[in-house]
């Protein structure tokens, strides 16, 4: 019976590895297309955000568009989180950021910066009602301004004016909602940034005071990338005097601009679209994660219960291997496998999890073996059976079914590690609703649903887990 | 026959020997009991006669040949055992405990196994515990299904450590009457300290204190030089 499931669940395995990796090499392979892949948050609109059809649209991505065509090569972008978007570059994930990045003495330390392809500048913004009757940056002393996370007005604020109580956030787009909220006093941010919010989204927002200070907005390349980068300052140039630059910039900030789409809502199809294609991006890291993470788990947990006898020499290796993974951040490790190994996303993604998953699996089967009397084992010696046998037969079903309420858990714990990998640019479930709310601005209402879709996988396997846990009872396995 | 020859037992760090200079000899003819209090090394001898543990000095052999030379894989075939804890296997049904090693072991066809397995059964008055898993059943039927897992490679001796020590009389007494009627097939070399049992099944035996064979041979006797010397 055991052998009959145990075979039936490898075939569902490799059905889902099959998915899976198809799945990832083909996203794989559209990274590998030699065109140029261009960097952005997707997140800060009207300069880049996500369109009604759920398409990357906006300034940054338009002057994008119009770079590729002066260099004639096709543009790929990629949507990455703005903290990491420096060490992205730096680690060859693409080849220049067009998003909106301000130039400034440290950040031209570690990469070169185009011409400025536009000017704008740090600018104070509360709520219409402004309930703190604030009306400059000298009268935000002990209040709650937000400022994006790496950008440089957080460091202006820091530096400048220590008093503030600086909050910091991931975008632009969870500011705006708390500041709506009143959850905040107020923000800062670039002028043109909040403008578009008061005036295209309709948010309560007033400027108050005058510009903090102006700053050049421009493309960063990796250092040694010089060609690129003068094809770049020429390609700027030329979009400068023919006039084309104009044109995007009277689109989205115009007097006249009926702003294309922006603004308008992302039709439902086009939502369940998005949400449904990352959770199967979500669903098909886990799976490939578990079946990597189970796999390695079981010569993993085997070594851990021996650590005497001829196995010893593989016992510390493997100890310190698996505390290591279970004592570091899985973030930190995700981060380290994209930037530090130079792995694909996707790779990435799968290949963290999967060993993380390894790690505590384990240290289950660990637990599980151990949990088999010996004497069974001196039993099917008795019986003339092999080791092989004796392990096969009769102590890793007794290992296994003791062991399968924590594993249960392991996979629960990992389908929910799958919303970290969002961090590392991997269009999951989160970033898709990330990427949605950045124009429906209703993170309460996108936020819950993902939840929702997390807790239909989780729950069965929570439930199915107290079941078996029951039942392994029940049978006298463990007491 | 079982012939012990000078075997003395230390275990690793300890000082003292375990079993010292045992000299028997185990006629293949009758249940033969191994008696002694607790500590006596009862349970070290039959290790050392399962191979289970390799005697420091001195050796046993099967018919003339030592048990040492014997191929590991096939010595279970000759040499049967039954634990004081049984050790059945709690996830497969007593059928299944009874096929695992004819099936794997020995090669046999399951279809095979399974109804030499039913035969078993039947002839030990167990039959329609088949189906059922360890732990639904009995401390005596268990004592049972252990035998009868063992005597499916139909060994020619079988080891039977304490096979009283979880039945209470009762089960006791059935249970010695059950083994008497097996001995006609298999030797039965049972190690108990409960000497009315092995007054009850066997003929001869030998007496265990610290290690040291104190006396041999009928075992009315062995009782009733003990219930003296007490």
């Amino acid at each position: 019976m055991f052998i009959m499931c145990y075979k039936k669940w490898t075939i569902y395995f490799l059905f889902f590895l099959s998915l899976t990796t198809s799945f990832t090499e083909k996203i794989y392979a559209q990274d590998r297309q030699p065109s140029m892949r261009v960097a952005l948050t997707g997140k800060y609109p009207p300069f880049s955000y996500y369109d009604k059809d759920g398409e990357l649209a906006g300034f940054d991505v338009d002057i994008s568009r119009e770079i590729g065509k002066y260099l004639n090569r096709d543009v790929e972008i990629i949507a990455a989180e703005w903290d990491g978007i420096l060490a992205g570059l730096l680690a060859n994930k693409y080849d220049a950021i067009i998003g909106s990045m301000a130039i400034t003495p440290e950040r031209a330390k570690a990469v070169n910066f185009s011409l400025p392809y536009y000017q704008s500048g740090a600018q104070l913004f509360v709520h219409r009602d402004n309930p703190s009757k604030i009306y400059g940056i000298n009268e935000c002393n002990d209040k709650k301004i937000a400022a994006v996370l790496g950008e440089t007005y957080q460091r202006y604020l820091d530096e400048k004016y220590p008093n503030i109580d600086v909050v910091t956030l991931k975008s632009s787009v969870e500011i705006f909602e708390l500041l709506e909220a009143k959850r905040i006093q107020g923000f800062v941010s670039d002028r043109l940034v909040g403008s578009w919010q008061i005036k295209s989204a309709d948010r309560p927002f007033v400027p108050v005071g005058p510009m903090l200070y102006a700053e050049d907005i421009a493309i960063p390349v990796r250092k040694q990338d010089k060609k690129l980068l003068e094809q770049i300052n020429n390609a700027l140039m030329q979009m400068r005097s023919d006039g084309t630059m104009q044109k995007i910039h009277d689109k989205y900030f115009g007097l006249s601009s009926k702003t294309a789409d922006i603004g308008s809502q992302m039709s439902q199809s086009v939502i369940i679209k998005k949400l449904a294609k990352g959770f199967i991006v979500t669903l098909s890291i886990a799976f490939a994660s578990l079946l990597i993470g189970f796999v390695l788990a079981i010569p993993c947990g085997l070594i851990l219960n021996q650590s005497t006898g001829k196995w010893k020499l593989l016992y510390w290796p493997v100890r310190t291997i698996i505390d290591f993974l279970r004592g570091t951040p899985v973030l930190i490790q995700l981060l380290f496998a994209w930037m530090g190994l130079g792995l694909s996303p996707y790779v990435a993604a799968i290949g963290t999890l999967g060993i993380n998953s390894m790690a505590y699996m384990a240290e289950v089967i660990r637990s599980g073996l151990m949990s088999v009397d010996p004497g069974q084992t001196r039993a099917g010696r008795a019986l003339n059976l092999s080791k092989v046998q004796i392990f096969r037969f009769v102590v890793w079903p007794q290992a296994f079914r003791v062991a399968i309420p924590s594993i249960m858990n392991s996979i629960v714990a990992l389908t929910k590690d799958t919303a970290l990998v969002a961090v590392i640019s991997v269009a999951e479930v989160i970033r898709e609703a990330q990427a949605i709310i950045s124009v429906t601005f209703e993170p309460s209402k996108y936020y819950f649903i993902v939840a929702v879709m997390f807790f239909v996988i989780t729950f069965p396997l929570m439930k199915m887990a107290g079941v078996l846990e029951k039942k392994i009872r029940q049978k006298g396995f463990v007491q | 026959m079982i012939e012990i020859h000078d075997l003395s037992y230390k275990y690793p760090g300890s000082k003292v020997n375990a079993l010292h200079d045992i000299n028997v000899k185990l006629p293949p003819e009758h249940v033969f009991a191994i008696l002694g209090h607790s500590g006596s090394g009862k349970t070290t001898l039959l290790n050392c006669i399962a191979q289970f543990l390799r005697p420091t000095i001195g050796k046993v052999t099967i018919d003339g040949q030592n048990i040492a030379t014997i191929d590991k894989k096939t010595i279970h075939s000759i040499v049967g055992v039954v634990f004081q804890k049984l050790n059945l296997f709690p996830h497969l049904t007593v059928m299944k405990n009874m096929t695992l090693a004819p099936i794997n072991a020995l090669g046999i066809p399951e279809k095979q196994a399974q109804k030499s397995a039913m035969e078993m059964l039947e002839k030990l008055s167990i039959a329609d515990l088949a189906q059922r898993y360890p732990l639904q059943i009995s401390g005596g039927q268990a004592q049972r299904v252990a035998i009868a897992r063992a005597l499916m490679l139909q060994p020619r001796y079988m080891l039977l450590d304490e096979p009283t020590s979880a039945l209470d009389s009762q089960t006791t007494s059935d249970f010695a009457e059950w083994l008497t009627e097996l001995q006609e097939e298999t030797c039965f070399i049972i190690v108990t300290h409960d000497l009315p049992f092995a007054q009850q099944v066997a003929s001869h035996g030998i007496f265990l204190q610290d290690g040291v064979m104190k006396t041999e041979g009928n075992i009315q006797e062995i009782i009733d030089q003990q219930t003296a010397s007490v």
